[in-house]
């Protein structure tokens, strides 16, 4: 083995770097290579910031600043001056995103207006400047939504969701206000029909004080008193019920889940509206158990209320069933117009307390949505050495919690959230518990990439892969898991085409697969386990990571995996990793398999099956041609014998004798004729349709009339049972036509 | 916990449990005075035994009627009802459900209260598509004035005010309501066949909109054999199929061979199938449940408080100044 290579394959399995044939990373600044086109964002326009929108709709709370241009440009952007338009708009568009990394916040409206002003600054003040000031006030006057600017940042995962969270409790308690508001008004009409009909509602003070001023003196109250009292309802309005709606209006009254109508002011501690929104677990379940019994009392209310409403509420059989009124608790449907609690918690500050305070709130089955924000999943172990549990153990609590079953889980980097934005509404209209697990990138002290680029190559190299799993999407993996968003979700990496100039200036360009190595070399704090190779010394026996990680390594090792980084300058270079890395990532690449064959790729299980079917239509296919090679010189031997007829399953009539009278009863139009003639012998069933009740009730001479006024023809009256009636003969033959 | 959304509560499951449950005989009331043989009868037991299947509650149920034989239905209902003034049953049911659009309304009317004197009421109220349902009791004369022609008697029908037989073809009540914009609903039933006259009436009631049910109907005291061709030859009868609208039973097929598949959308063939006067239809000519009905296009998305109310009257008064006596001399 050459020097080089054997110092290669020591670093491989040491980690000690020989200085005279490699080089420490530390301060290269190194990247990797496929993020060499990715140094200035302000430059590209990509999903963020985003635009959370002041007036959300139904379906939309959040667009993308270039979305929303690109809108504005298809209405404005058109005719001559379409591509003067075009540019000026995009112009402004980068000078937002400028303005935004520089650290500015506040309304797109504002941020226009400042990135306007300094663009007319930078320009010059001739024609160009004017044209300028008439492109985006076109453009702007295309633009009809406004909201917080939100980059890629520390705070996103938290800002998002709350906003997403806040349009859903806000259509919620609209719909709940609404509903609130006709109980209280019908309820209250009740009271007042009440009043009106009593005595005192038809007492000359009250008769005069309903007219008013103007007429005052035109009518003679107490006659019109006299006379309306004479006519009071002689049955009484119960008092039990009077006092039960006035509970209710109390009740529903004091009710603080939602905002009331009214001016929330001036209202005292005890009566404003709880919030709903908790930084820890432990705070949030508490609430919600000590919220609990008002929360009942307050369903119990609004379905009593219902029943009033109708006029069904009657004491008798309602009385017991509300007194045990949510004692078991409520199920998801009868929480479901409440609103839902929302806790937003950073896996770095979360104590083994608050971990199972979260295991408690998402295995109850409560309508709470938890955010886990995760800063840093590439926290080094406490044991050193390179592995990744603590930054592992956050990540696992997604796949926990789908274990659960009926937690809606999302689990997704920043940089893809705009992406899952319905996915993120979806869990929050979710009646259950749902759990938000969103790796932000954030974490500076660890790497110089911008929190936007750490997400997405979190989520490219598979070290935090975005799904989620809807349990009300039907009712099995196949609907309810959604692996999708990951790029090439059937590879273990995915790969991306990379070119570069090399020393001969020519292009050369080479597919990379982008895997976990790569992340983690973006890290500072890993960059011990990486070893940059002076040009001059590479050679063939370094090989991709992603070869490196199918090779199973027996003996001593002749290929060293390498990754491309560039440095600073965009100069390409290679690094070689140590095999504490590989093993991070072929661990990392086994997660993902599992992962896969949760949302079908690479289904372990369907492959088996596949493979055996296949294997008996082989077989089967195999047999058929041989004994059709058998059989084919034979003359064909007659078709196969004909398929028997089938036999119609047609209704059997029961069996009658001619003898016994009766009625085609499901014909019978209910015409009186038959009952009249003899009401104990014809009767009506439960539909209302006659039928023979008692063929002795009657003789053979009214059943021969009946049969013959029978309007529709159904009565068939038989054999005359009595022998010796009189006139048995004619009758008889009057019955033939009946029979 | 799957598919949540379309599992009841299990408050709503308890409530329902209480629910109150009926018995054919929660909806009689009194002994009806129609003649014996009266296809009016056969009528009233299938919409009784519509009431029970469907649990309506007599207190939330409403028949109007106008005059006639027919019109004396709601008397024999256990429910509230309107026996209204001659041609009127429609604009009454349709003020009732205007103003409680919680109660279930049904109309009844005859051949002369709805295709003679109410016929405006009539055109209007399919345009208007408010959700009714309506039965025209069609027994093809003025039964309760004893044998006047109506609209609907076929051409030479001797009666009273023709007794040289009358001279104009009858009017067609199913292609005249076909005819009419936003027609949502409109079957034709036979009394004489009361499986698929119930089957109609529950159809008709399960539609969302105005339900129009030509009912053809004996009269065995006036014009007692002026159905038996249809009554005696099965074949006289067409019965319409389609997994949309009604799927004849086993047993009505022995009886009645002459069936045909007929989509309830297609309004051009309900139109064509609806002109036979030879063959008598039996089934739902049409069906299109997303035309509006007019109390939803009307309907008021605010709660009708006190205040609203007043701030309404205010704003129309308001229109008009009256001034006090006196006063115009001083403005002026």
């Amino acid at each position: 083995m050459e020097a080089d290579t054997q110092a290669h394959v020591a670093f491989f399995l040491t980690g000690r770097r020989p200085s005279e044939h490699l080089d420490a990373v530390d301060e290269l600044k190194l990247r990797p290579a496929l993020f060499a086109g990715y140094r200035e964002l302000t430059q590209l326009r990509y999903d963020f910031p985003l635009v959370l929108l002041a007036q959300p709709t139904d379906s939309l709370y959040v667009q993308s600043l270039s979305g929303l241009f690109d809108t504005a440009l298809a209405a404005a952007a058109r005719g001559s001056d379409a591509e003067r338009i075009r540019k000026h708009a995009l112009r402004l568009e980068q000078e937002i995103r400028v303005l935004i990394a520089a650290g500015a916040g506040g309304p797109l409206s504002a941020l226009w207006e400042k990135a306007a002003g300094r663009l007319a600054k930078a320009g010059d003040k001739s024609d160009a400047g004017s044209s300028l000031a008439d492109s985006l006030r076109r453009t702007r006057a295309a633009i009809k939504l406004d909201g917080e600017l939100a980059d890629c940042d520390a705070a996103l995962p938290a800002r998002l969701l709350q906003h997403a969270w806040s349009a859903v409790q806000k259509r919620k308690s609209l719909a709940f206000r609404k509903d609130l508001d006709r109980l209280v008004l019908k309820l209250s009409d009740i009271l007042k029909a009440d009043f009106e009909r009593s005595e005192a509602g038809r007492s000359a003070k009250h008769l005069k004080a309903s007219v008013g001023s103007g007429f005052g003196d035109a009518f003679d109250f107490d006659a019109m008193s006299r006379m309306l009292a004479k006519a009071l309802p002689k049955d009484e309005f119960p008092e039990s019920r009077r006092k039960r709606i006035r509970e209710l209006l109390a009740v529903l009254g004091a009710q603080q889940f939602y905002p009331s109508a009214g001016a929330p002011a001036k209202k005292s501690a005890a009566a404003r509206p709880y919030s709903f929104l908790f930084d820890s677990c432990a705070d949030a379940l508490a609430a919600f158990r000590e919220r609990m019994p008002r929360l009942i009392e307050l369903a119990k209310a609004i379905a009593v209320a219902e029943l009033e409403i109708d006029g069904q509420y009657s004491e008798a059989k309602h009385d017991a069933l509300f007194e045990q009124f949510g004692a078991n608790g409520l199920d998801p449907q009868d929480l479901a117009p409440f609103p839902d609690y929302l806790v937003c918690v950073n896996a770095e500050k979360m104590l083994a307390e608050e971990h199972a305070q979260l295991m408690e709130i998402l295995s109850s089955g409560l309508p709470i949505k938890v955010l886990l924000q995760i800063d840093d999943i590439l926290e080094d172990s406490p044991d050193g050495g390179g592995g990744l549990s603590s930054g592992m153990r956050s990540r696992q609590i997604a796949n926990m919690a789908i274990g659960l079953n009926e937690v809606y889980v999302l689990q997704s980097s920043s940089s893809n959230l705009y992406r899952f934005r319905e996915r993120m509404l979806r869990g929050l209209s979710y009646r259950g518990p749902a759990l938000f697990s969103v790796y932000s990138g954030a974490n500076a002290a660890a790497s110089d990439l911008p929190p936007y680029l750490m997400s997405a190559a979190a989520m490219e190299s598979r070290a935090f892969p975005a799904f989620t799993y809807d349990p009300s999407a039907g009712p099995n993996w196949a609907a309810r898991f959604y692996l999708e968003a990951n790029s090439q979700v059937d590879l273990d990496w995915p790969v991306q085409g990379f070119a570069y100039e090399n020393e001969e200036h020519q292009r050369v360009s080479e597919d990379l697969a982008f895997t976990l190595v790569d992340f983690v070399a973006s890290d500072r704090r890993y960059a011990r386990h990486l070893a940059r190779v002076p040009r001059e010394k590479w050679n063939g026996s370094m090989i991709p990571v992603d070869e490196s990680l199918t090779r199973e390594r027996k003996g001593l090792p002749d290929k060293v995996p390498s990754l491309l980084m560039v440095d600073a300058d965009n100069v390409l270079q290679r690094v070689i990793v140590d095999e504490r890395l590989i093993r991070e990532a072929r661990r990392c690449r086994d997660m993902w398999h599992s992962l896969q064959e949760l949302g079908g790729v690479h289904n372990s299980h369907a492959e088996k099956l596949l493979a055996r079917e296949k294997k008996a239509w082989e077989e089967r296919m195999q047999q058929e041609a041989e004994t059709h090679a058998a059989t084919a010189p034979v003359a064909a031997t007659g078709a196969a014998a004909a398929p028997e007829v089938a036999s119609a399953a047609v209704e059997e009539e029961p069996e009658r004798s001619p003898d016994v009278a009766y009625i085609e009863t499901p014909r019978c139009s209910t015409c009186n004729e038959c009952t009249t003639i003899n009401a104990k012998m014809f009767a009506y069933d439960n539909n209302k349709q006659a039928y023979i009740a008692d063929i002795n009730a009657g003789t053979y001479a009214q059943l021969v009339e009946a049969a013959e006024s029978c309007q529709v023809s159904i009565i068939h009256p038989g054999k005359p049972r009595n022998p010796n009636e009189p006139g048995l003969a004619e009758l008889l033959k009057r019955a033939e036509a009946f029979q | 916990m799957n598919m949540m959304s379309d599992m009841k509560s299990a408050t709503s499951c308890l409530l329902e449990m209480c629910d109150e449950h009926f018995e054919l005989e929660d909806y009689q009331s009194g002994v009806p005075r129609w003649c014996t043989g009266c296809g009016d009868n056969a009528i009233l037991a299938a919409v009784q035994r519509l009431c029970r299947d469907e649990a309506l509650r007599p207190e939330k149920t409403v028949f109007v009627s106008g005059i006639g034989c027919s019109s004396r239905f709601p008397h024999y209902m256990k429910t509230y009802g309107f026996h209204g003034i001659h041609g009127r049953a429609l604009p009454v049911a349709e003020g009732v459900k205007m103003a409680r659009p919680d109660l279930t309304v049904f109309v009844n009317t005859g051949d002369g209260d709805c295709t003679s004197i109410g016929a405006a009421h009539w055109i209007h109220a399919i345009r208007y598509n408010m959700n009714l349902t309506v039965f025209l009791h069609d027994n093809q004369i003025y039964g309760l004035t004893k044998k006047q022609a109506s609209p609907t008697s076929p051409i030479g029908t001797k009666s009273n005010t023709t007794p040289r037989g009358s001279y104009l073809e009858a009017l067609n009540p199913l292609t005249v309501t076909l005819g009419v914009q936003n027609v949502s609903f409109v079957a034709q039933a036979a009394d004489w066949i009361p499986e698929v006259l119930f089957d109609i009436v529950k159809a008709a009631y399960h539609h969302k909109g105005l339900s129009f049910v030509r009912i053809i109907q004996r009269c065995p005291e006036w014009l007692p054999k002026a159905l038996d061709p249809w009554m005696h030859d099965p074949n006289k009868v067409l019965l319409l199929n389609h997994a949309n609208g009604l799927q004849a039973s086993a047993g009505l097929s022995r009886v009645y061979k002459n069936q045909i598949e007929h989509d309830p959308l297609n309004i051009d063939r309900a139109r064509e199938i609806a002109s036979n006067t030879d063959i008598i239809p039996v089934g739902i000519l049409y069906n299109n449940p997303k035309v509006p009905c007019y109390e939803d296009l009307r309907h008021l998305d605010k709660l009708r408080t006190p205040d609203l109310t007043r701030a309404g009257l205010n704003a129309e008064l308001d229109k008009y100044t009256v001034w006090p006596q006196g006063a115009e001399q001083k403005v002026a």
